[in-house]
C-alpha cells in the first residue's frame, strides 16, 4: 500500500466514521420520539396517581423523558423499555414526593373533581364522588410505603405482577404478599372510618 | 404480556371474607386510568428540543471527533497509527533526554577540606599536663608473714561447724583482718 492510498483510506475511515455516528444519532432521536408517542399516557398516569396535580405530573414526565435523553447511548440494551420508563418516572415522583412533604397538601377533592370525567353527572354527583375517591386516597396515605407501593402500581390495569416486582426492584411474591397485606389494610381503614361517621 | 391481574382475587392474594375491595380498587383504578392532558407529547417533544439544544453535546470543547472517538476503529487508519506511533516515540525520546540533561554524572573531590574548629575565646589550658589516678593506701606489714600451726582439736573438727557457731560479722572481720603475729 502506498503512501497516498493509506492517507486516503484513512481519511475515509473518518467520514465512514462520522456519518456512522450521524446515522446513529437520527435513530436514537426516532427511537425516542417513539418512546414519548407510545408511553407519555402511561407515565402520565403513574405520576398523576402519586401526585395528584397534573402540571407536577406532567413535569415528572418531561423529567424523565429528558434522562431518557442523557442516557440514549444505552437504550439498545433496555430489554422492556415500558417497565424501564416506568421505573424512571416512578423514581422522580417518589423524590418529588418526598420533598414535596415540607410545602402544604394540595386539596385532593377540589383537584380530583376538576380532573374526573364528568359525562352526564350532575355537579352534585361529581362533588361526592371527588370526595369519595379522596377519602379513599386518603386512606391509602395511610398505609406503610411498601404496600401503598404496590397497590398504587397494581391500580393500573397495563402492569402485570412480574412488572410491578421489577418496577419496585423486588420478587413477585413480595408483590403479592404486600398486595394482600394492603388490601386487608384498606378494608380495615375504610371500616374504621365508616363506623366512626 | 399480561400474565396476572393484581387485582383479580385468587387465592394467594384475595382479601379478607366478607370485606368489598371494589370501594377503593375503583377508586384507584379510575385515577389510574385518568386519560392524559391534550397536547402531552407535544410539550414534551418541545422539552426535549430545548434540552437537546441548551446541551448539544455533552462536551464540546474536550469531546474527540467523531473521528477519532474510541468507540470507533481510527487504529485501522495507516495516517493516524503513524501519527501516534510518532508521537508516543517523540514523548519518550523528549522525557529522557530531558532527564538527561539535567542530571550530572558525579565527579569525585581532589581535595578533602577539613572543616575549621572555632576558636574558644577564653578558658584555662591543660598545660600539657597529665593526669594519673592515685593508688589506693593499704596495710603495712611491720613483720614477714609466717604461718602458725594450728592446734589439733581445732584442725580435727569440721569446717561447717565453725561457721555455723560464729556469726557473720566476726566472719568477715576475720576475713579482712590481716594474720596475728605469732607468739614470742
Amino acid at each position: 500500500m502506498s503512501t497516498s492510498e493509506a492517507v486516503f483510506s484513512g481519511w475515509m475511515d473518518i467520514a465512514e466514521n462520522a456519518a456512522q455516528t450521524q446515522a446513529r444519532t437520527i435513530v436514537e432521536e426516532e427511537t425516542l420520539a417513539a418512546l414519548v408517542s407510545q408511553y407519555s399516557g402511561t407515565l402520565y398516569r403513574v405520576a398523576f396517581s402519586v401526585l395528584r396535580n397534573p402540571s407536577d405530573a406532567e413535569d415528572a414526565v418531561q423529567e424523565a423523558f429528558i434522562r431518557v435523553l442523557r442516557h440514549r447511548d444505552t437504550l439498545g440494551e433496555v430489554r422492556d423499555q415500558r417497565v424501564w420508563l416506568i421505573r424512571i418516572v416512578w423514581n422522580i415522583v417518589l423524590d418529588r414526593k418526598r420533598r414535596a412533604k415540607t410545602r402544604p397538601e394540595t386539596d385532593d377533592v377540589s383537584e380530583l373533581a376538576r380532573v374526573l370525567p364528568a359525562h352526564g353527572l350532575s355537579a352534585e354527583q361529581i362533588a361526592s364522588a371527588a370526595q369519595h375517591h379522596a377519602h379513599v386516597l386518603a386512606c391509602v396515605e395511610q398505609l406503610p410505603a411498601k404496600e401503598r407501593q404496590v397497590l398504587m402500581l397494581s391500580a393500573f390495569e397495563e402492569l402485570t405482577s412480574v412488572e410491578i416486582a421489577s418496577v419496585l426492584g423486588i420478587t413477585e411474591s413480595s408483590v403479592r404478599s404486600r398486595l394482600f397485606r394492603a388490601r386487608n389494610l384498606m378494608a380495615d381503614l375504610l371500616h374504621h372510618s365508616r363506623s366512626v361517621r | 404480556m399480561k400474565s396476572h391481574d393484581p387485582f383479580a382475587s385468587d387465592s394467594a392474594s384475595g382479601t379478607q371474607p366478607g370485606l368489598a375491595p371494589s370501594s377503593f380498587e375503583d377508586s384507584l383504578r379510575l385515577i389510574a386510568s385518568l386519560p392524559a392532558p391534550v397536547g402531552l407529547e407535544d410539550r414534551i417533544h418541545a422539552g426535549l428540543r430545548a434540552s437537546q439544544l441548551s446541551q448539544p453535546h455533552k462536551a464540546r470543547i474536550l469531546a474527540w471527533p467523531a473521528a477519532l472517538h474510541p468507540g470507533g476503529n481510527w487504529m485501522q487508519s495507516v495516517v493516524l497509527r503513524s501519527a501516534a506511533a510518532a508521537a508516543i516515540v517523540m514523548v519518550i525520546a523528549g522525557g529522557g533526554w530531558g532527564i538527561y540533561s539535567r542530571v550530572q554524572p558525579h565527579q569525585p573531590a581532589r581535595a578533602t577540606v577539613l572543616p575549621s574548629r572555632p576558636a574558644v575565646s577564653g578558658g584555662f589550658a591543660s598545660g600539657g599536663a597529665v593526669r594519673t589516678p592515685q593508688t589506693l593506701a593499704g596495710p603495712v606489714l611491720t613483720h614477714p608473714a609466717t604461718a602458725t600451726p594450728r592446734p589439733a582439736k581445732a584442725a580435727a573438727r569440721p569446717a561447717k561447724k565453725l561457721r555455723r557457731t560464729r556469726p557473720a560479722s566476726a566472719a568477715g572481720k576475720a576475713a579482712t583482718q590481716p594474720a596475728a603475729p605469732a607468739a614470742k
